[in-house]
């Protein structure tokens, strides 16, 4: 078994630009959308510009106490702009690396909630100052803050599922002579699962959802314990996957059921033993998509399997015993051609 | 890797029992180790449920895996350790080759050793 060049190399580059007028579709309608959420805040705050005070309580100190003012408009014109900027990162992530279309769905997402939670911001502040001739007395709503960070995950998640998931892009070459493969006899039928875990996961879990729990506890602000739960349900989400290759291809899957992945064995290029540094070459550990846009399920530094996909994509998994797992991927890839 | 050859005389439960039992004769499958759900080994393996499920009994009856509702079937702690009769396999069979004995011969020597 070979260990196989860092993945993205010129053998898996033909077809690979077939995905960017996919990205450039996604990135401009979710911008746009998330521009439309800001702009429309923006509307709001027009449209109540008599009933405000003229400055507005726009920042709180921990106490509780307006510490912070600004004029509405002013106000309008940061959502706006913050929005814009947000937007943009996110569309240069996706336009550069949106090969994947699980990048494209999560960028979009992105863009999305960004416009909706700075008009929900905007909204949720404002609100309650209406009619106040001055505002250095108004409270901060915690619901109002928790409202508006969860809520703009429904159009979050509305705009990546209108994301179109990837065509199917069957290899037209067969799967190389160097490729390793399983000895498995005509007629054979054969399946390699295994759990995908280890890594510093559950231990950053659990500390991170204990110091958030005990600091939503010590500031007595029940709001605050979204923070753990949401910290908690990305950590159930991440920490374990089941990996599975068979005639249908590679399937990875959370433990949790969700998210997950399945490369149809017809569009694997070749499958390969990795070696993965988690922060050099993913930038972190979970779902990862790295800056060329391989998409990889790292939990562990190490041995992963690396699945070199038509159109120029790339997955990666760190599981143990991965030699086994290439070799049969290779063969799976093999029958389906 | 789970296998199954549709072609061979050996019923597909008695494959799969053999594999386990492989498995945990070679240490692959460590003592505690949850073996797949048997609705996804079959559906990856186009098998019938039951057939994997009738090996996971079989399996248990003899001591190699615990079935337990809600967590499935898990390789039993009390699984023996094959490591000795795996080595003495292995001289057996290299013994067998240099005495020039064909397959059979060495087989039958084994199962009259067995019965003694």
């Amino acid at each position: 078994m070979t260990t196989a060049p860092p993945s993205g190399t010129p053998r898996a580059r033909s077809g690979t630009e077939v995905w960017r007028p996919r990205a450039r579709r996604a990135m401009a309608w979710s911008s746009l959308a998330g521009l439309l959420f800001a702009l429309a805040a923006a509307a709001v705050v027009r449209a109540w510009r008599d009933e405000l005070p003229a400055q507005i309580a726009s920042h709180w100190s921990g106490s509780g106490e307006p510490d912070g003012f600004m004029s509405p408009t002013a106000l309008a014109l940061v959502a706006v702009a913050t929005t814009a900027v947000l937007c943009g990162l996110f569309a240069v992530i996706g336009l550069t690396q949106g090969a994947a279309a699980s990048t494209r769905r999560i960028t979009a997402g992105g863009c999305v909630w960004s416009g909706a939670f700075m008009a929900a911001i905007v909204v949720g502040t404002l609100a309650p100052q209406r009619g106040l001739a001055d505002a250095s007395q108004v409270g901060l709503s915690g619901a109002a803050l928790l409202a508006a960070v969860l809520l703009p995950l429904v159009p979050a998640g509305i705009a990546a599922a209108l994301v179109p998931g990837d065509p199917a892009m069957p290899a037209a070459e067969a799967v190389p002579d160097d490729a390793p493969r399983a000895t498995l006899r005509d007629g054979e039928r054969a399946v390699w699962l295994r759990r995908a875990t280890g890594g510093p996961g559950l231990a950053v879990g659990a500390v991170a959802v204990a110091l958030t729990t005990l600091a939503a506890a010590l500031t007595a602000e029940w709001t605050m314990l979204v923070v753990p739960l949401l910290l908690a349900a990305l950590f159930v989400t991440m920490f374990a996957f089941t990996v599975r290759v068979d005639p249908a291809g590679l399937t990875v899957r959370s433990a949790a059921r969700w998210p997950g992945t399945h490369v149809p064995a017809d569009e694997v290029v070749r499958a390969s033993v990795t070696q993965v540094r988690p922060l050099r070459d993913y930038g972190g550990w979970g779902w990862r998509t790295a800056r060329d846009g391989r998409v990889g399920v790292v939990l562990r530094s190490g041995d992963a399997l690396l699945v070199e996909r038509t159109g120029g994509r790339s997955f990666a998994v760190t599981v143990d015993d991965p030699a086994e797992a290439a070799a049969l991927l290779n063969t799976m890839a093999e029958r389906a051609r | 890797m789970w296998r199954i050859d549709p072609a061979s005389d050996e019923p597909l439960y008695a494959q799969l029992v053999a594999q386990v039992r492989l498995g945990v004769a070679h240490g692959t499958l460590r003592p505690g180790e949850r073996l797949p759900a048997a609705r996804e080994l079959a559906a990856s393996l186009e098998l019938n449920m039951h057939t994997v499920l009738r090996a996971y009994q079989v399996l248990r009856d003899d001591g190699t895996l615990e079935l337990r509702r809600g967590r499935g079937a898990v390789v039993a702690s009390t699984a023996t350790d094959l490591t000795d009769v795996e080595r003495a396999v292995a001289e057996l069979a290299a013994a067998a080759r240099r005495a020039g004995l064909s397959v059979q011969t060495t087989t039958t020597l084994v199962t009259e050793a067995m019965h003694r």
